[in-house]
C-alpha cells in the first residue's frame, strides 16, 4: 500500500479514536458511565434493520454538502455556504412537488424536481462564484452571509405563500406520494436518494480527476498565477465552480425533502453544511473518501440520539463528538506532514550513505 | 428617534469588540474564523459566570477567560501546527456550540422555566447625559459601550504610533523582517490571537448577560461572522471598524424597531437578514482594499 494513504488511513482512525475519548470523557461530569453509553451507541446501531438503514438515510445529504465543500476547495476556494445552498435546494424541491405533484407522473416528476433542484443551487452558487470573479469578493464571507439570507426567504416563504392549508404551523402540506423517493430496503427509510449521492460522488471524483475542466480547476487551486500563464482563466473557472458546489449542496435539498421528510417545516437539518465541511476535511476533500466519511458521521447522529433517548444523555453530545473529530483530523494534517518530511529525510540519507 | 439612536448604539458595541479584536489578528497575519465560537463561548461563560456568582463582574471575566481559551486552541493549531485558519475555524465553531449546550445541561440540568439574570444597567453619566439628543445617546448606556468609547482611539494610537504597532503592522506584512529584527513572528501571532480572543469574549458576554439576560444556543446567530466582515469592510484599520460597526448596529436596531412596529409593508424576514444582506452588498462594491500582504498564510521559517 501507499505510504501516504497508509499514513491517512491510519491518522484519520487515531484521531476518530480520540475525538470519541474525548467526548466520552466529558461524560463523566453527568455522571454517566463513558463505557457503558459508547457500548449503547454502538450496539444500538446494529440492533435492528431499520436503525442500520437510517445511518445511510443521515448520511445521504452529509455526503452531498461534503462534495459541495470538497469541489470549490479543490479550487482553493471556500464555499462555506453549503447550509443556504441546501436551503435553496430544498425550497425548490418542496414547491416544485407540491405545484406539480399528482398532475404529471411520479417518475417523471422526480426527473423534473431534481433538475430544478441542480438548477436553482447551481444559479444561487453562481452569484457567490461571480461575486468572486468580477469584484474579487471575500468567497468565503458571502457564502458565509447568503446562508442567513436564504435561510430567511425559507422562513418568510415557510410563513406566506407555502405554510400548509391549515394555516398551523410554518410548515408545508406533505407533498404528494407520486412523487416521494422510492425506498429499496422494505422495513427502512432507505431512499434512492442514497444511491444517487454515491453515483454523484464517483461523477464528481471522475470530473474532477479524468475530464480537463477537473484538471484546471485543480490547477487553479494548486497555483493561480501558474494557471493564469498557462492560459487557464480562473474568473471563469471561479463562477462554474460555485455553480457545481451550489448545485450539489441544493441536491441534499431534493433527497431530504422527497426521501425524508415529504415537507418542509423551520428548523429544517440547521447543521448539515458545518457537518460536511468536517466530512470533506476527514476524507481529505477525496469524493470517495466523502462516502465513508458521510457514513462514519451518520452513524455518530444516528448512535448519539439513542444514546441520548436511552441513558438521559444530551444530544449535544453528537456535536461535540463531531467537534472533537474535527479538531483531531486537523491535528493529524499536521501529524502527517511531520511524518511525510522525515520519511523524506530517510530516503535523502539513504541515498547520500551509499 | 432618540431611543433608536440609542439602541443602536448599543447593538454596536459587541461588533465593535468583535471587529476590532479582529483587526489586531489580522494585522499580523491570522483571521480569526473561530469568532463566532468565541462570541458564542463568551456568551456562554458571561452567563454561567453571572448566573452561579451573583456578580456580572465576574461573568465578564469568566467570559473573558474562555474566550481566550477557544483563542488559545484555535491559535495553536493555526499558528504552531500551521493548519488552513478557515477550517480551523469553521471546526472550532461546531466544537463550541457542542460545548456551550452540552454544559448548560451539565451545570443547570433542564430548568422548567428558562435562567434568567438582570441584565447590565444603564449608567447615565452626570452634566453630559443631560444634553440634548447627544447626552441620550451617548452617556446613558452600560459600562461595556463606555469601555469601547476609550477602546478605539487607544487602539487607534497602538497601532500607529507605538513599536508594538509596528511589530504587528510588520507581522502581516512582512513577517521575514520581524523575525531577522529578532522578534518571534509565532509568538507575535499567537499573543495577538489570545487578546482577540479576550475582547470576542467580552462580546459574547454583551449578548448574553449586557442585553438580554440570558443565554440560548442561538443567542449570538452570525454575529461574530458580522464583526468578521466589519474588520475587512474597515480596511483593517479601528476608525473604519467604529464607522462599520456603527453602520452594522444601525441596521440591527432599525431591524429590531420594524419587527417590534410590525414592519408594515416589508416582510420581518428581511429586517432580519438585513446586515447580511448588507455585508454582502459592501463586501461587492468596496473598490479598494488593503489587506495584509500575509493574511491567513501560516508562516514557514527556511531553514
Amino acid at each position: 500500500m501507499n505510504e501516504k494513504l497508509r499514513d491517512l488511513i491510519v491518522t484519520d482512525f487515531l484521531a476518530i479514536f480520540l475525538g470519541l475519548t474525548v467526548s466520552g470523557f466529558l461524560l463523566l461530569f453527568l455522571d454517566k458511565n463513558p463505557i457503558e453509553a459508547f457500548g449503547i451507541l454502538f450496539s444500538s446501531i446494529v440492533q435492528d434493520k431499520y436503525t442500520f438503514a437510517e445511518i445511510f438515510v443521515k448520511a445521504t445529504p452529509l455526503i452531498f454538502t461534503a462534495l459541495a465543500f470538497a469541489f470549490t476547495f479543490k479550487a482553493n476556494l471556500f464555499n462555506i455556504g453549503a447550509q443556504g445552498q441546501f436551503y435553496i435546494g430544498s425550497l425548490i424541491a418542496v414547491s416544485s412537488s407540491l405545484f406539480l405533484g399528482g398532475k404529471i407522473p411520479g417518475g417523471i416528476l422526480l426527473v423534473i424536481v431534481f433538475i430544478l433542484t441542480i438548477v436553482g443551487g447551481a444559479i444561487w452558487g453562481s452569484f457567490i462564484g461571480y461575486a468572486k470573479a468580477k469584484f474579487n469578493a471575500n468567497e468565503f464571507l458571502v457564502s458565509m452571509m447568503s446562508t442567513y439570507v436564504a435561510l430567511a426567504i425559507m422562513n418568510y416563504l415557510l410563513r406566506t405563500v407555502l405554510i400548509e392549508t391549515k394555516q398551523e404551523y410554518p410548515q408545508t402540506n406533505p407533498i404528494d406520494t407520486s412523487v416521494w423517493l422510492p425506498t429499496f430496503i422494505p422495513g427502512t427509510r432507505l431512499h434512492i436518494g442514497f444511491i444517487i449521492a454515491v453515483i454523484v460522488a464517483i461523477g464528481v471524483w471522475i470530473l474532477l480527476y479524468k475530464t480537463s475542466l477537473g484538471y484546471r480547476i485543480r490547477v487553479v487551486g494548486m497555483n493561480s498565477e501558474a494557471a493564469r500563464l498557462a492560459g487557464i482563466s480562473s474568473k471563469r473557472l471561479y463562477i462554474i465552480a460555485f455553480m457545481i458546489s451550489g448545485a450539489l449542496a441544493a441536491m441534499a435539498g431534493f433527497t431530504e425533502v422527497n426521501g425524508v421528510q415529504h415537507m418542509l417545516l423551520q428548523g429544517f437539518n440547521p447543521d448539515i453544511g458545518p457537518a460536511g465541511l468536517g466530512i470533506a476535511i476527514l476524507a481529505n476533500a477525496n469524493p470517495i473518501g466523502i462516502i465513508f466519511a458521510a457514513i462514519l458521521f451518520g452513524a455518530l447522529k444516528v448512535g448519539g440520539t439513542i444514546m441520548g433517548q436511552m441513558s438521559g444523555i444530551p444530544s449535544s453530545i453528537i456535536e461535540l463528538m463531531q467537534g472533537f473529530v474535527m479538531i483531531f483530523v486537523i491535528i493529524s494534517y499536521f501529524v502527517r506532514l511531520k511524518l511525510d518530511v522525515s520519511r523524506e529525510k530517510r530516503k535523502l540519507r539513504k541515498v547520500v550513505e551509499e | 428617534m432618540i431611543n433608536l439612536l440609542a439602541r443602536a448604539l448599543m447593538m454596536t458595541t459587541p461588533l465593535l469588540y468583535g471587529s476590532i479584536a479582529e483587526v489586531y489578528a489580522e494585522r499580523t497575519g491570522m483571521m480569526v474564523t473561530a469568532i463566532e465560537g468565541i462570541f458564542l463561548m463568551g456568551a456562554w461563560g458571561g452567563f454561567v459566570g453571572a448566573y452561579l456568582s451573583g456578580s456580572l463582574f465576574l461573568g465578564i471575566i469568566v467570559a473573558i477567560i474562555v474566550g481566550m481559551l477557544t483563542a488559545a486552541v484555535y491559535a495553536w493549531i493555526t499558528v504552531y501546527l500551521k493548519q488552513h485558519q478557515v477550517v480551523t475555524g469553521v471546526a472550532i465553531n461546531i466544537l463550541v456550540l457542542g460545548i456551550c449546550s452540552f454544559f448548560m445541561r451539565v451545570i443547570f440540568g433542564v430548568p422548567i422555566i428558562p435562567l434568567t439574570v438582570e441584565p447590565l444597567s444603564k449608567i447615565a453619566i452626570p452634566i453630559l447625559s443631560k444634553l440634548p439628543v447627544i447626552g441620550p445617546v451617548f452617556f446613558n448606556q452600560n459600562i461595556l459601550t463606555y469601555l469601547v468609547y476609550l477602546i478605539v482611539p487607544i487602539s487607534y494610537y497602538i497601532l500607529y504610533r507605538t513599536s508594538i504597532g509596528l511589530v504587528i503592522r510588520s507581522t502581516g506584512e512582512n513577517p521575514e523582517a520581524v523575525d531577522v529584527a529578532g522578534v518571534t513572528v509565532e509568538k507575535i501571532r499567537f499573543i495577538v490571537v489570545l487578546i482577540a480572543g479576550a475582547m470576542g469574549g467580552i462580546a459574547g458576554a454583551f449578548y448574553s448577560i449586557g442585553y438580554l439576560g440570558m443565554f440560548t444556543t442561538n443567542i449570538i446567530g452570525g454575529r461574530g461572522w458580522i464583526a468578521f466582515a466589519i474588520c475587512f469592510l474597515g480596511n483593517w484599520n479601528p476608525i473604519g471598524a467604529f464607522i462599520g460597526a456603527l453602520v452594522f448596529g444601525l441596521t440591527e436596531a432599525v431591524g429590531i424597531y420594524m419587527q417590534s412596529s410590525g414592519g408594515g409593508f416589508f416582510p420581518n424576514e428581511l429586517f432580519i437578514a438585513l446586515p447580511y444582506i448588507l455585508t454582502i452588498v459592501l463586501t461587492v462594491t468596496r473598490k479598494s482594499f488593503n489587506v495584509p500582504a500575509k493574511l491567513g498564510i501560516p508562516y514557514k521559517k527556511e531553514n
